[in-house]
């Protein structure tokens, strides 16, 4: 049986081993991380979407690669799922883009401070994380995803937020399959332009849309017979 | 107790009581607001209710670690405190301190890391504070008349503890650099030196409560922390899986990692080894059952809930999940919260000088707490998996997996009041002690009324 000072030899000689391990693999990665974060495209911008980030502490309901709280949406690849326009909305009035859902932190921030914000996003986006987030393996066939392939962007990156079409999306506002049977092009045209419009007092907000994406929609929403 | 200035523990050991309160009435705010009812918005966030709850914690971890070195190193190295009045001045800026960043997070005024929200300036302070507490156990272990191994091992874990705040704090413009520092930080705290301060801990228990000799518990002691570091340190890899950093972190981190259950394997089954060849039995049963109900739950909490999605193909699927709050509540109240509770059931008598470790409320608070935590873990573990495969499995949208899991909280909050009962008794228990009295008997072992000496190491020395 060891004695108690082969114990000690034992606890030294393994620690200091792997001591000098570890500051080895750490100068490797920091001599990889520029390239793999791609650390030349920290701008100022992002700099100042960094330091808002956690000023504010939005990793109090929030994961970023994976890291912060359980409450809210994993934000990595926020900008490719929602676009700059939806985060400006999250970050103007949170409670308008999700009606009566789980509440987040309304801010004041200015025009500035969002365009840093989306920048951080973007550039956090295009971080190499030895692929995660995953893709979910079980998610429904292929054909779901060819389905997915034909939206046009605006509408994965928006309208799924509240909506559901072919089953996959949100459920704040209602599913919109078959909607081309019920609503005809002009409706659709005066409904996209601005809800409160035509229906005063609705949960669907007015969304920054141009008339190319509007034309767009009414198309793709016409053929979902 | 034979020298006046252990009972210095005591106010540590009544702020730890304190902050634990504080902490758990912030826990059901998180769980009324998973479950839907999140009424405190407006005052409380979710994201301030969440940095008040971790701070609290560590808090009054790092509360009772000081408590329990100011206790043991004057017996260990057979002296009085060094500066006595120095313990309690940074007992009191510890306090504010730690009371100014909770106002504060309460104001949007905070750093936004995860466990390090404590704003910049207050953590200059932090620093002051621990090293005066350093200098003050270190005098007295070089001044002391002999130098045991537990009080090393114990030196060193707290030293340690306040050098590797310092990482935390480099500057950096990139998201990734910033999450490496952060967990040289908090994993190379819960999974490295914290465990050399548990050990240690550990072993001043056991070696008063079973009489088991000293030499035996303390190469153990070696072998354990041994352990620790020979995969702890490496293990930090797998918190480098998904951030940014290098491939290979996978490999390392996934086989390391996976090495440090072992750690916490030796500790239980040496805990339970060491009740058992104990043949006198202290009088103070409680304070083993804590000890050993320490060792065991760690090995639980950490070991084997670390293990479940330590392996990079889980982890992938399973980081920043609840998963990972499943897994953080068994293991921060098995290792550190049992361990702090388990010094504080050991020394009030001899610090109060009343013995109520035989009360029916004393037996109540250790079944009701653990079953209550247990309770918990379950509940966070059923939310955790289900979200998992709904959402990272299924690819359902956060928010929709997020209503269906909603229940599961419903369940949380009510382990988490049984829980709540079980502190509540501890609470209680502390209360009734009293404050700080007695005589001091130099040279007697321990001056708690009706103890025989049982002392092992009295005998020894
Ligand atoms: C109090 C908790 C909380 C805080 C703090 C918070 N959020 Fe959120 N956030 C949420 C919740 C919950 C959602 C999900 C949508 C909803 O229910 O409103 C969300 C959604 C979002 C979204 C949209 C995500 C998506 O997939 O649609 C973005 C972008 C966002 N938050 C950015 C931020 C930023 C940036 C900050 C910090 C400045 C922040 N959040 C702070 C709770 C929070
Ligand atoms: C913040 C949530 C939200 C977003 C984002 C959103 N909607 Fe809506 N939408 C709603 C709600 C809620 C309703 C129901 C309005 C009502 O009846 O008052 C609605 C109604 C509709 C309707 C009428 C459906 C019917 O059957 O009557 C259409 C069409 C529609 N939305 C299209 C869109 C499109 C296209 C987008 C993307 C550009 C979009 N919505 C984005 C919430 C949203
Ligand atoms: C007492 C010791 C331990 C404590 C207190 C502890 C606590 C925690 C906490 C609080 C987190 C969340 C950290 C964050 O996201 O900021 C965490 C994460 C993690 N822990 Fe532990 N832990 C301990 C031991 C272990 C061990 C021994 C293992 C492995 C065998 C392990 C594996 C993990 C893993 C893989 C994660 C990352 C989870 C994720 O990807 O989201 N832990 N731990
Ligand atoms: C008794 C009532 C308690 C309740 C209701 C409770 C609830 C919660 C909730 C809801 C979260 C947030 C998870 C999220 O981000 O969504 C949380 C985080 C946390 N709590 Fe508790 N908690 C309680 C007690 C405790 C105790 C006693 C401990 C320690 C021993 C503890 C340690 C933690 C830790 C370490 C985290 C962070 C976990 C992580 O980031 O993975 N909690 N708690
Ligand atoms: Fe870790």
């Amino acid at each position: 049986m060891l004695s108690k000072s082969q114990a000690r030899a034992f606890f030294l000689i393994g620690t200091g081993l792997c001591a000098v391990a570890f500051i080895g693999l750490t100068v490797d990665t920091f001599s990889r991380i520029p390239a793999q974060t791609k650390h030349d495209d920290i701008t100022e911008e992002v700099k100042r979407g960094k330091d808002l980030w956690e000023s504010n502490n939005c990793m109090g309901c929030h994961t970023l690669f994976g890291e912060g709280a359980y409450y809210a949406p994993e934000l990595t690849k926020v900008y490719e799922r929602r676009g700059e326009q939806f985060i400006r909305g999250m970050l103007t009035d949170p409670a308008a883009m999700y009606p009566g859902e789980r509440k987040m932190q309304k801010y004041d921030f200015s025009e500035d401070d969002k365009t840093a914000l989306v920048a951080f996003f973007k550039w956090a986006g295009g971080v190499d994380l030895n692929g995660f987030p995953p893709t979910p393996p079980l998610a429904q066939g292929t054909a779901q995803t060819a389905k997915l392939d034909t939206q046009p962007l605006v509408f994965k990156q928006t309208c799924t937020v509240c909506h559901a079409l072919d089953g996959q999306g949100g459920t704040v506002g209602p599913s919109l399959d078959g909607v081309g049977t019920r609503l005809d092009a002009d409706y659709l045209r005066k409904w996209l332009r601005d809800p409160t419009n035509v229906k005063p007092g609705t949960k669907m907000p007015k969304l920054p849309l141009t008339d190319a994406q509007i034309e767009e929609l009414v198309t793709f929403l016409g053929s979902k017979r | 107790m034979r020298y006046e200035s252990q009972r210095i523990a005591w106010w540590f050991f009544a702020t730890c009581m304190l902050l634990f309160s504080l902490q758990i009435v912030y826990g059901f705010i998180m769980g009324f607001a998973h479950a839907g009812y999140d009424v405190l918005h407006d005052v409380i966030p979710f994201h301030t209710a969440r940095a008040t709850h971790t701070n609290l914690l560590v808090m009054w971890l790092l509360v009772g670690f000081m408590g329990a070195a100011y206790y043991i190193v004057p017996e260990e190295c057979e002296r009085e405190l060094m500066w006595p009045w120095l313990a309690k001045v940074q007992l009191g800026a510890f306090v504010a301190v730690g009371v100014t960043a909770i106002a504060g997070y309460h104001a949007n005024w905070w750093e936004g890391r995860k466990f390090l929200e404590i704003p910049r300036p207050l953590d200059f302070l932090v620093v002051v504070d621990v090293l005066a507490f350093i200098a003050n156990i270190g005098a007295t272990v070089w001044r002391g008349r002999r130098m045991t191994t537990t009080a090393m091992v114990l030196f060193f874990g707290l030293l340690m503890a306040a050098l590797l705040y310092l990482p935390g704090m480099i500057p950096t413009t990139n998201q990734t650099v910033d999450s490496y520092w952060r967990w040289w930080v908090v994993h190379l705290w819960v999974e490295g030196v914290w465990e050399l301060i548990m050990g240690a801990i550990l072993s001043f228990l056991l070696i008063k409560l079973t009489g088991v000799d000293r030499e035996v518990i303390e190469k153990w002691l070696y072998i354990i922390v041994g352990f620790t570091f020979l995969s702890g340190i490496l293990g930090t890899g797998h918190h480098y899986y998904y951030i940014g950093t290098p491939r290979y972190w996978l490999m390392v981190g996934g086989i390391f990692s996976a090495l440090e259950p072992v750690a916490f394997l030796g500790m239980a089954i040496y805990a339970i080894a060491m009740a058992r060849r104990g043949g006198r039995a202290h009088p103070n049963r409680m304070a083993l059952q804590w000890s050993v109900g320490c060792a065991v739950l760690s090995f639980v909490g950490a070991g084997f809930l670390g293990f479940a999605h330590t392996l990079p193909q889980v982890n992938m699927y399973t980081h920043g999940t609840l998963v990972t709050a499943m897994h953080g509540h068994m293991a921060f109240w098995g290792a550190y919260a049992m361990i702090v509770l388990a010094m504080i059931a050991y020394t009030l008598p001899m610090l109060t000088g009343r013995s109520l470790h035989d009360s029916t409320a004393s037996s109540f608070a250790f079944w009701t707490s653990n079953i209550g935590m247990i309770a918990m873990t379950l509940a966070f573990a059923v939310a955790g998996v289900t979200q998992v495969v709904l959402e990272r499995r299924l690819g359902m949208d956060f928010l929709t997996v997020q209503r269906e899991i909603e229940v599961h909280f419903w369940g949380l909050i009510l382990a988490a009041s049984l829980f709540t009962l079980g502190i509540g008794a501890f609470v209680w228990v502390f209360i009734r002690s009293g404050m700080p009295v007695g005589r001091v008997e130099p040279g007697s072992p321990s001056a708690e009324p009706a103890a025989p000496p049982l002392d092992a190491e009295a005998q020894h020395a």
